[in-house]
């Protein structure tokens, strides 16, 4: 893989910021769309992100999306400073979720997103080294590649 | 209608009497289905492009949810309003907003009549 990206963008998300979840999944589905990047593969990658965005809204101070778009894949990094996550095997069990009364009372907190970001991606990597917040790797392969 | 026509948003919000509260200038989508949540996750789950999603839920994250899931649009139903920062959020993203008085359920039977599957 030592292709060069088309593009490389970096969105910002605050966290508890629960009025403005979703920006930084929007700005992406945006790039994606000026790129030509076929509906399905976009559809898969703004899923995928806006579950990633809403889980750092919901538990982390702060982080980002970073994105990179090759001419045969999406390549979305997601990083955040927080609490991390304890137990990966455990918080990737369909239903579990340490969400607050709050979030979900605004219907997140359904234990569905991690399963939900596996089930979007073609790779999903995640990993929470103690007190450095939770890293999240995610490659989904264009369904229009060869087309170019 | 046949019941195999597909409507367009206008359509369902003319039949259905449904309010518009914001996106009026996007109705012409057709619309490919619905779904019934006030599960936000659920929804980016389970929901599919062009479909129509009845919810209660009006905070701005169903803007959010519409717009990454490719929904036509939300049905707020039971007679609740969206936030204002939700008819902001929607107009900036070109997503319809219809409410009504009825609840979910009988918004869902209505649709279902109306060819909506």
């Amino acid at each position: 893989m030592d292709d060069q990206p088309l593009c490389h963008h970096e969105f910002p998300i605050l966290g508890s910021a629960y009025f403005l979840g979703g920006r930084a999944s929007t700005s992406v589905k945006r790039v994606l769309s000026e790129f030509g990047v076929d509906g399905e593969t976009i559809q898969r990658v703004s899923v995928a992100c806006y579950e990633a965005e809403m889980n750092v809204v919901l538990h982390a101070v702060s982080g980002y999306i970073a994105l990179d778009l090759f001419a045969d894949r999406v390549e979305v990094s997601v990083k955040d400073r927080g609490p991390g996550i304890d137990d990966i095997e455990l918080a990737m069990t369909p239903g579990w979720s340490s969400a607050t009364e709050e979030a979900r009372a605004l219907g997140f907190g359904a234990g569905m997103g991690l399963p939900n970001i596996k089930g979007q991606a073609d790779e999903m990597e995640i990993e929470s080294p103690p007190g450095e917040g939770v890293r999240m790797k995610l490659v989904f392969r264009r369904g229009d590649q060869g087309d170019e | 209608m046949s019941e195999h026509s597909t409507p367009t948003v206008a359509q369902v919000a003319e039949e259905l009497g449904l309010k518009v509260c914001a996106g009026g200038h996007k109705l012409d989508s057709k619309v490919e289905g619905a779904l019934v949540s006030d599960l936000l996750s659920f929804v980016m789950a389970n929901g599919k492009r062009g479909q129509l999603w009845v919810t209660i839920q009006t905070h701005s994250n169903i803007v959010a949810v519409a717009v990454l899931g490719g929904l036509a649009g939300i049905i707020i139903a039971s007679g609740f309003h969206p936030d204002e920062d939700t008819t902001g959020r929607a107009e900036e993203e070109d997503i319809p907003i219809l409410t009504c008085d009825a609840p979910a359920y009988e918004v869902a039977g209505m649709l279902y009549e109306l060819g909506v599957r």
